[in-house]
């Protein structure tokens, strides 16, 4: 080898007495040189990295070697006995104790110990296993670790060692990006490390950052200038509302249509409360005495803490002491639905004088109780008309709407309560109530758990790589530049900024008086703000925030408590029945659990959601009602009726499969997924195509293709259209793959790309195979050249992610161009972009 | 996978990447009915997501590869694979570059290169690319030496290496387990135990039996045509998880007649196992030979032939008893037969069954009786060596059924 004298420049030179020679594996032709003496690894030309692994510390030699193991194997099974499993089979049979060559001098010394004692463990354990130890004497056992005894004098590498554990580390933080629904603690670290990088892009220091619930000021990036003049009256509303108030003239709501920057000024009590404090403090001030209650530190708001002197109040006795703060806070946004009908009053106040004398002590300006209840009175009409209207926005007649949208509302909202919710219902509606009635355990009354999340990974990113004036170019839409409604909240779910969407649920639920700190204090759901409650979760869970949204998921229990359901409210919803929640709420309740390792949770979830589905299905089949009611349908309800079932059925079916994907689970997820064709005929394909892959996945290379015949079966069966093609084709390459033939894998990708030229998968999946095949540059140039040509379908985190891992094998400026993506993501990306997988950090 | 970044007097930075095989991205599917608030904005969001699958959006497993993010695990038998690049970083033309890279393991160095020809040059931002492959036969610590030597610009003459190092780990654990079946048969079960952290599909589990054996599988119900396997429909292997299989062994009939020499110690074969994981990751191993120690027979051994499983009350039937001389003498033998409290035998005690040389054998007939119902064990043979005057006990032979034919017309 030429490579002589390169090594001639390293002073010694060990040499192998004896190569092994074998004819599979290749061996240098000339004796081996090898030149590692310890001294020379403190040289800077010698990196060594440790791949990892290392830590394992192999349990299962422990189950074979430790001899009290051993020895209860022989007491269990007197025959049963460890075979040691020789190396290959090629190797096998030609078996030599190579002599041991004292190779790297510098391995870690504590390592090496391990690896003695575990050896000696292990043949204590055989030796005293017993004489039937046959496999023992197998030729080839020995050769795996014996050798290695005592040749190792310590040496020096751990300097090398710990530094590139260092990058090791870092490595491993780029890479945690995709375990997301495995690592439960990510969310968490998401939030923690987001928010002072936040505050430093603002230039704030956290007192003065803005907080939700004082209100939305139009000033944007200085929401430090509290100026009280500004405000102009208007309530954060969803449309709905606007709109229902001003036909029961509500003077004191502005309509929402009002230019962004929109200013928001508290509902009427919280007002009252605003200027007491309002002028002088900043708004911390007054969000701490209103969080002081709470027991919940928040995830994300350095502001939220505890003052130390607050005693955090148990949510069971809070809630009926403070009764009537709650129900100012009720007036306040939601006021016009239920305030003041007096039935509410005693629904909600069984002591409705008693008030704020038994308050903590950080409350009392939130409970001007005997008070707020006149004050919210004339915004509102107490009137039930009125208060259909604030549902069914944009109706004339609101009994005209009660009527046209009664059908699919029971076909939507029928549910299936518990018993024990049903007799409260059926209590409810035939007007018995009692003051007893009013358990507030079995009320919902949730509360925002935190409540900023108003970060810009992104824009922290480039701050920290791109500077300030790069950083200031990016323009993303944020909760205060969009209207302060539905619209608005669309609109950023549309622009994917999903953490500015997530504030301004929190904003909009603030108004309807469920805002941070007021989880366990009584309060009323409308359509509304139930829906507002899943729009806020579904972002939380969509962005990986999986603990925020089980924190704030929580105080809906069950999801079966009588306040969520519309005969609860029978002067506001007047006939109305079944699940105010929606039923996707109730979906993603069910499949939150596996996100946070507790998939069988979600499992009887779902498996709940799937008996109810089934009973309903079984009712319209047998000509009854969804609630399995004599009422008579007209064919054309009962067949949509059905089919809206059916339809959600399967989406239950879906998760659980997914669930059981992600338990690894793979005889029941395949089972579920075949299952889900009955309901989804024309998914086929898709569907056996997916169960190929995770028998691809598996390993089982057979039984995927038995099911990619299938597909091509089902495909020839549908007539050849486009997309069935480049799914066969598909799933070819991806058989390829699983045989190691990269490159007719590739080839199938390709071929995937002549008819549909667009396709990102397949031009992903080539790129990829490319780089198995040993062209870096070419794979590199080729994704490079769609993120820049398409950035709206390569911008995705998968693709990204593979860019970055070749960005960093290719050279060591890796970084530069990863900055550079990092410029093309802040041209197009919203605030929900998640930048780990750039690996930049 | 990561690399450190060489110290910046290098030229040439050298970067390797494990390649193990791809994984499948999967998305998180959030969606809501189109009477939500959000209307159809999280199923749009959904289909322009380019990673989920049109027309099925919610289907968790998508099909975008994503390259591996870590170095994971490697385990004894798999394929060891690595992209190994060399970038020139400078903005000068490297002359003579020679990369190597080689395996060095516990007992021996393994030059892995696919070339050992020196490259003539490498312009800025060009890279040298290799992939190698190895199978791993070792357990322990392996070390990824990748030397560089180049030429600069000016003539100079530089190198460096880097090392890789990764530990290999055990992937399976075999137990096994021998009974001896009253023929000459040999039934070995094996314990295969998954002790990786991933699903483990095991394509193929076989004993390679030793010259003196054949071998038959147990693990598959025949039902038709098709066998079903014992494991159900999914053959794989969760972490942790154990599966047995059984194998039946028969002694070859040139080694079966000397059946009763087969002593000591004998090599049954070995256990091939080939294994797959995430998208057809292989790997494969075999077990050292198995070997069982053949149970000891004495001086004489006594197998049965011929017997029913199941015979009538108090009805004659035959078995067919081999007496093999085991022992390295001639032995002169007499029968006897004790009756016990069920079973009877018919003939004479006591015969004379004449000389028997050794590893020579007699087939013998037998007629006897049960006067009990159930399942009898058939005891109360002697044989006496009439030369050393020693007596060989043989009970519980045997066990057969006796019924009452007449159960189901009397009842």
């Amino acid at each position: 080898m030429e490579s002589g004298d390169a090594a001639a420049q390293r002073p010694v030179t060990l040499d192998i007495t004896v190569e092994d020679v074998k004819t599979d594996a290749p061996v240098s032709p000339e004796p081996t040189s090898l030149q590692i003496p310890s001294r020379d690894l403190v040289l800077p030309t010698e990196d060594s990295i440790d791949l990892g692994g290392g830590e394992f510390a192999s349990p299962q030699e422990v189950s074979i070697a430790t001899p009290s193991e051993s020895l209860m194997e022989k007491l269990n099974e007197q025959m049963m006995e460890s075979v040691m499993i020789s190396d290959s089979p090629l190797n096998s049979e030609e078996n030599d104790v190579a002599p041991i060559d004292s190779f790297l001098d510098g391995e870690e010394e504590e390592e090496k110990e391990d690896d003695d004692e575990e050896e000696e463990r292990e043949n204590a354990g055989e030796i005293s296993g017993d004489k039937q130890e046959l496999s023992e004497t197998g030729p080839t056992i020995t050769t795996l670790q014996v050798p290695v005894e005592g040749h190792e004098g310590g040496a020096s590498e751990e300097e090398v060692e710990e530094d590139t554990k260092e990058q090791t580390d870092s490595q491993e933080d780029a890479v945690a990006f995709f375990s997301p629904l495995v690592d439960t603690q990510d969310p968490q670290i998401d939030l923690q490390s987001e928010d002072p990088a936040t505050e430093e892009a603002s230039g704030m220091s956290p007192k003065h950052k803005p907080l939700p619930v004082c209100t939305i000021f139009s000033h944007g990036t200085h929401p430090k200038s509290l100026v009280p003049d500004g405000f102009q009256p208007t309530l954060i509303k969803s449309p709905s509302f606007s709109m229902g108030s001003g036909g029961g003239g509500d003077d004191a709501v502005t309509p929402t249509k009002l230019t962004a920057p929109l200013v928001c000024q508290p509902s009427p009590s919280l007002s009252k409360f605003f200027t007491d404090n309002g002028q002088t403090n900043p708004a911390t001030d007054f969000f701490d005495s209103f969080t002081a209650p709470s027991d919940f530190i928040s995830v994300s708001n350095p502001n939220a803490e505890i003052p130390p002197g607050a005693s955090p109040a148990p949510i069971a006795p809070t809630p009926e002491r403070q009764l009537s703060s709650t129900s100012s806070s009720i007036s306040s946004a939601a006021g016009p639905l239920d305030s003041d009908t007096p039935t509410l009053i005693t629904v909600f106040g069984p002591v409705p004088t008693e008030t704020t004398t038994k308050t903590q002590p950080p409350t009392p300006q939130i409970v001007p109780a005997p008070t707020a209840p006149p004050a919210s009175v004339p915004t509102t009409l107490p009137q039930p008309f009125n208060q259909l209207q604030a549902v069914f926005s944009g109706n004339d007649d609101p009994f005209a709407t009660a009527l046209s949208l009664s059908e699919v509302d029971r076909r939507h909202d029928a549910w299936q309560p518990s018993e024990e919710t049903r007799k409260v219902l059926i209590s409810v509606a035939t007007q018995q109530f009692s003051p007893a009635f009013v358990e507030t355990s079995k009320l919902t009354m949730p509360g925002l758990k935190f409540d900023n999340l108003q970060g810009d990974a992104v824009k922290d990113l480039m701050l920290r790589f791109l500077g300030e004036q790069a950083a200031m170019k990016r323009q993303v839409l944020n909760s205060n530049s969009v209207e302060q409604s539905f619209t608005g909240l669309k609109q950023l779910i549309t622009s994917k900024n999903w953490r500015a969407a997530v504030d301004l649920t929190g904003r909009l639920l603030t108004a309807h008086g469920q805002g941070y700190g007021k989880a366990g204090q009584p309060t009323s759901h409308t359509t509304d703000s139930l829906q507002l409650w899943f729009v806020r979760l579904a972002l939380l869970i969509k962005l990986n925030l999986f603990q925020n949204a089980e924190l704030e998921f929580e105080p809906f229990g069950n999801l079966d408590h009588p306040d969520l359901y519309y005969e609860y409210y029978p002067t506001v919803y007047p006939g109305r029945r079944g699940s105010m929640l929606p039923f996707s709420m109730r979906l993603l309740h069910a499949e939150l659990p596996q996100y946070l390792a507790k998939p069988q949770e979600a499992l009887d979830r779902l498996h709940t959601l799937k008996t109810v589905c089934l009973a309903i299905v079984e009712n319209l089949e047998k000509g009854l009602a969804e609630d399995g009611t004599m009422i008579t349908l007209t064919p054309e309800n009962r067949q949509a009726s059905l089919k809206l079932w059916q339809s959600r059925l399967s989406r239950v079916m879906y998760s659980m499969a997914n669930c059981l994907l992600l338990m690894k689970d793979y005889v029941l997820a395949v089972e579920t997924y075949s299952s889900i064709i009955q309901y989804e005929p024309h998914q086929r394909v898709q569907l056996l195509s997916g169960i190929g892959r995770i028998f691809l996945q598996i390993g089982d290379v057979q039984t995927a293709e038995g099911y990619f015949q299938d597909v091509e079966r089902a495909c020839q069966m549908k007539g050849s259209q486009s997309s069935h093609i480049t799914c066969m084709l598909m799933n070819r390459a991806f058989v390829h793959l699983s045989q190691n033939n990269y490159g007719e894998a590739h080839a199938s990708f390709t071929e995937v790309l002549k008819i549909d030229p667009k396709n990102p998968v397949a031009n992903n999946n080539a790129a990829v195979c490319l780089l198995y095949l040993g062209h870096l540059k070419e794979s590199l140039g080729q994704l490079e050249g769609l993120v820049q040509q398409d950035p709206a379908l390569y911008l995705h985190e998968s693709v990204l992610f593979n860019l970055t891992t070749m960005y960093e094998l290719e050279s060591s400026r890796s970084t530069q161009k990863k900055q550079a993506l990092l410029e093309a993501v802040a041209c197009r990306e919203g605030d929900s972009f998640n930048t780990q997988c750039l690996k930049l950090v | 996978m990561d690399v450190t970044q060489a110290k910046q007097e290098h030229l040439l930075a050298l970067k390797v990447m494990r390649l193990t095989k791809p994984t499948l991205f999967t998305n998180l599917p959030v969606t809501c009915e189109d009477r939500d608030l959000p209307g159809d904005l999280f199923g749009q969001l959904m289909r322009e997501d380019p990673s989920t699958i049109k027309g099925a959006e919610t289907l968790m497993l998508g099909e975008m590869l994503t390259l591996p993010q870590n170095f994971g695990n490697i385990f004894l038998g798999e394929t060891f694979s690595s992209y190994i690049s060399v970038h020139n970083d400078s903005n000068q033309v490297v002359k003579d570059i020679l990369v190597k890279a080689d395996l060095q393991t516990s007992s021996q160095r393994l030059n892995l290169s696919a070339s050992n020809s020196a490259v003539a040059e490498l312009k800025p931002e060009s890279c040298i690319d290799d992939v190698i492959h190895h199978e791993v036969k070792e357990i322990g610590t392996h070390i990824l030496v990748c030397a560089v030597s180049y030429t600069t610009q000016y003539g100079e003459k530089l190198y460096f290496r880097k090392f890789f190092k990764f530990q290999v780990l055990k992937p399976l654990d075999v137990k096994t387990k021998f009974y001896n079946a009253e023929t000459d048969e040999v039934f070995l079960e094996a314990q295969i135990q998954n002790i990786t952290t991933s699903p483990m599909f095991m394509e193929k589990v076989s004993l390679e039996p030793s010259m003196m054996y054949n071998v038959t599988e147990l693990n598959m119900v025949s039902s038709g045509d098709l066998g079903e396997s014992t494991f159900g429909k999914m053959s794989y292997l969760q972490p942790m998880d154990t599966r047995q299989y059984l194998y039946c062994l028969k002694p070859k009939p040139e080694y079966a007649e000397k059946a009763g020499v087969i002593k000591g110690v004998t090599v049954i074969g070995k256990l091939d196992i080939v294994w797959k994981t995430n998208l057809g990751e292989r790997g494969r191993l075999q077990t050292s030979q198995l070997q069982r120690m053949a149970p000891g027979y004495g001086d004489i051994r006594l197998s049965l032939e011929m017997i029913p499983d199941t015979v009538n009350l108090e009805e004659p039937f035959d078995i067919i008893c081999k007496i093999t001389n085991c022992s390295e003498r001639t032995m002169d033998l007499e029968l006897e037969m004790c009756n016990t409290r069920s079973i009877h035998w018919c003939g004479v005690s006591g015969r004379q069954l004449g000389k028997l040389s050794p590893a020579a054998f007699l087939s013998l007939p037998l007629t006897l009786l049960s006067s009990v119902q159930g399942l009898q064990s058939i005891s109360g043979l002697r044989l006496t060596d009439t030369f050393l005057k020693r007596t060989y006990e043989y009970d519980d032979i045997a066990q057969v059924c006796v019924v009452c034919q007449y159960t189901s017309n009397e009842c």
